[in-house]
Formats: C-alpha cells, sequence, structure tokens
C-alpha cells in the first residue's frame, strides 16, 4: 500500500548545523526508534538495522538507505528499501527542505512517499499512517535534541 | 507461530520477575490481540507470561460508589453481571459490544487496556469515567495513563491489576462499529458525575483514544442533545483509511457523542 507524509518541524538552529546533523550517521542513529545499526557503506549509502514496534507488533528491519539531490546546506532526498523477514517490506523516500525559520532558527519540511507491503500491509492497513506520523515525531523530537546540542556547544 | 517458553506463575511477583529476567517476555491475558498477531509472524516474544493462575485478577466488585474490575475479567463477564447492569449499565452495553463472541469470551479489561489499541471500546469508557488503573506498583488516572497510540504510561514489567470506575450520575456509550471486524469506526463515551462532563472518543483519532473538550464545554452549560447543536468536530488530528475518511469520521464523531447524550 502506499503512504503519504507531509509536516515541517522548526528546529532552535542554523541551516548549516542542521545539514551537518542530517548527514551524521552518528546522529541518524541516535535518532531513529529503535534503531540499533547505522552505517556508512563503500556506495557511499548507508546500511541500517532499526527494531519498529508498534502495539503487539514487533518486526526488525534490515535496510540500506540512500542519499541523492544532495544540496548543502538546503536539502537532500533520503531513500531506502528494508526487509522485515515475514513481517513484510517497506520502500521509499522523503524529500527533506531547510529553509530559513521566522525569527531564527531552521524550518525542515519533509515529504514521504512510501509502499509497505507483505503481511504488515495486510493486518495493519488501520494503524499504519498513524503508526508512521508516531514514529516520524519521534524521530523529530530526538533530532530536534541533537541540535540543540550541537548548536549549544 | 516461533518456539516461545511458556510460563504460569501463581503470583504476581514471579510474573514480575520472569519480565525482569527476559527482555523479549511479553504478558498474556486473554490473548485476542497477542496470539493473532503471533500467528501472523509480527511478534516473536521469547518468553509468554499467563496471567490466568495468579488468584484475585478477576472479579466485579461494587466498594461504595466505586466499581472495581480486576484485570483479568472477561468482556463477556461484565456485559453480563447484574452488578455492572445496575451500578453502570453503560459500561455492560460497551463489553455486550467488543468485537465477536470468541473476543468478549477471552479477551480481558486488562488486556485491553494495556494494549490501548486506538479503535478499542475499553480506553474510551476509561477516559470518560475518569476510572483509576491500578497496577501491581501504582494507581494512575486515565487521564495520565493513556498516553497515544497504543502507548501506555505503563513501564517495563509493570502489570495491570484492576480497573476502578467511580459512578457517573450518568453515563452512555455510543459506538458506529465496522461490520467486518467490529472495531469502533467512531466511539463515544459520555458520562456526567456531579458538575464534571467528560466525553472520550475512540476509533477515530490518528493518535488513539482522547477527550472532546469542545463537547465536555457544551455540555457542562447542559446535559442535553441540544447543548450540542452547534457541534462540528475538526478532521485535523482523525484517521483517515479505507474505511472512511478524516471528514466522515469528523461527522461520525458529532453524531455518535449526540447519540451517546440522548441515551445517557
Amino acid at each position: 500500500m502506499a503512504m503519504t507524509m507531509t509536516d515541517s518541524y522548526d528546529l532552535p538552529a542554523s541551516r548549516e548545523v542542521v545539514w551537518e546533523a542530517l548527514n551524521d550517521p552518528e546522529v541518524l542513529k541516535g535518532c531513529i526508534p529503535g534503531c540499533e545499526s547505522f552505517e556508512r557503506t563503500e556506495e557511499g549509502g548507508f546500511a541500517a538495522v532499526a527494531t519498529v514496534k508498534v502495539g503487539p507488533v514487533k518486526a526488525k528491519f534490515k535496510g540500506d538507505v540512500t542519499l541523492s539531490e544532495i544540496d548543502p546546506p538546503n536539502g537532500y532526498r533520503i531513500s531506502g528499501q528494508g526487509s522485515g523477514g515475514v513481517a513484510g517490506f517497506a520502500k521509499g523516500g522523503a524529500v527533506v527542505k531547510l529553509t530559513d525559520a521566522e525569527g531564527g532558527g531552521t524550518t525542515l519540511t519533509y515529504d514521504v512517499e512510501a509502499n509497505i507491503g507483505g503481511k504488515l500491509a495486510q493486518l495493519g492497513q488501520r494503524l499504519i499512517n498513524g503508526s508512521a506520523k508516531k514514529l516520524a515525531d519521534e524521530f523529530f523530537d530526538n533530532f530536534r535534541k541533537a541540535v540543540e546540542e550541537k548548536s549549544a556547544a | 507461530m516461533y518456539d516461545f517458553n511458556f510460563h504460569r506463575p501463581k503470583s504476581l511477583r514471579k510474573a514480575a520477575a520472569i519480565l525482569a529476567e527476559n527482555e523479549e517476555a511479553k504478558l498474556i491475558a486473554g490473548g485476542q490481540t497477542l496470539l493473532p498477531t503471533m500467528k501472523q509472524r509480527l511478534a516473536a516474544p521469547s518468553d509468554v507470561v499467563d496471567l490466568s493462575a495468579i488468584s484475585g485478577l478477576s472479579g466485579i466488585e461494587l466498594k461504595g460508589r466505586k466499581l472495581q474490575i480486576g484485570a483479568m475479567t472477561k468482556h463477556y463477564d461484565v456485559a453480563t453481571s447484574q452488578v455492572v447492569r445496575e451500578a453502570l449499565p453503560a459500561l455492560a452495553d460497551l463489553a455486550g459490544m467488543i468485537g465477536d463472541p470468541a473476543v468478549r469470551n477471552r479477551g480481558t479489561i486488562g488486556g485491553s487496556v494495556a494494549n490501548n489499541d486506538p479503535a478499542a471500546d475499553y480506553p474510551a469508557a476509561c477516559l470518560a469515567l475518569n476510572a483509576t488503573i491500578v497496577t501491581n506498583k501504582r494507581r494512575m488516572t486515565a487521564d495520565e495513563f493513556f498516553t497515544g497510540l497504543f502507548d501506555t504510561a505503563l513501564e517495563e514489567g509493570e502489570i495491570i491489576t484492576k480497573v476502578i470506575f467511580p459512578l457517573p450520575k450518568r453515563a452512555a456509550y455510543a459506538k458506529f462499529r465496522n461490520p467486518a471486524s467490529r472495531y469502533a469506526m467512531a466511539g463515544v463515551f459520555v458520562s456526567k458525575r456531579g458538575r464534571e462532563v467528560r466525553v472520550a472518543v475512540t476509533g477515530a483519532g490518528s493518535d488513539g483514544v482522547f477527550r472532546l473538550t469542545q463537547a465536555e464545554e457544551m455540555l457542562s452549560k447542559r446535559f442535553s442533545e441540544k447543548a450540542l447543536k452547534d457541534l462540528t468536530v475538526d478532521p485535523d488530528g482523525l484517521v483517515g483509511d479505507i474505511h472512511g475518511s478524516a471528514e466522515y469520521r469528523a461527522n461520525l464523531v458529532a453524531v455518535m457523542t449526540r447519540r451517546a447524550v440522548a441515551a445517557a
């Protein structure tokens, strides 16, 4: 099933600081909910392992993440695909844009398009949108903290 | 299903100890959510801890103006209890509307509340009646307990033991259910106790059960359907899926609120 999600977050840091954080595997690893590893691969992308837990469902996803359309410090496209074994698979990407926020700081806007298949999609249909939003909120709460720390340092 | 270790402890303390020793352990009450999830291999706990052999976890008791329901009490028992029927008929009605006969005969109030499925019925009753959720460690009000989609204030290793409902003066539950799953597309529980009016909505919020404060304010002035004549619900933050758009659900919530007040 296809899923789209668009939202924006205001972050209390300059565009350069936010951009640096968006390209730092350690920061991303710390922010992705349930992320166990996030490492640079030889091809210039990342290999990630994350456990997704929503209600009774718990699935470990292994996947590849690549960055493209890189335009520092204004944004990039982050795409990935992952397999959660029998639970299903997910494939998709997000366009991330950074702009100066009114009154200082940076506004991060994202536009996600993803496809989810397998049992997760069959059974989880009524839950996927809410869960995706919740995971995104969790990511950006963590990301905001990381950026604040970087900004203070 | 994958292999797992099955435990059937006789005390809460033992159950908590097993949870503490095994990070991937899961509690099982009626199993109406966990078992289907495990069968589909969407969850594979290393250990399953069955609560059914622990005494004192089920039963219904009226204590003064409070109704106490043990966590392992099945929906069928709440729906057919003479005590609940007389003291809090809205809750008996709600329990009788949950799922299908299999779910009602196996599923438990503690399981439903702990899972906090965004379309489950009991969370709406708990929130609208301002129930107290009691665990092996502490007591929490429903406002503190439900923290979002499938999220509760329960900590690792915490086990719900009972739910206590203060008796309202008036209460009712109106549910528009999906004909296939019997999950609420929108379910609204209203209650009035003293001067306090509470309205809780399940099935419609993308972050799970929530209070419809706008309707609460209208009903605090006058508890009648007429007080809701200008009620319109904002579709922002509501679920849109193949069963109905957010706008459709917003309308359903308003309609169900009116029906619940008329029935209370």
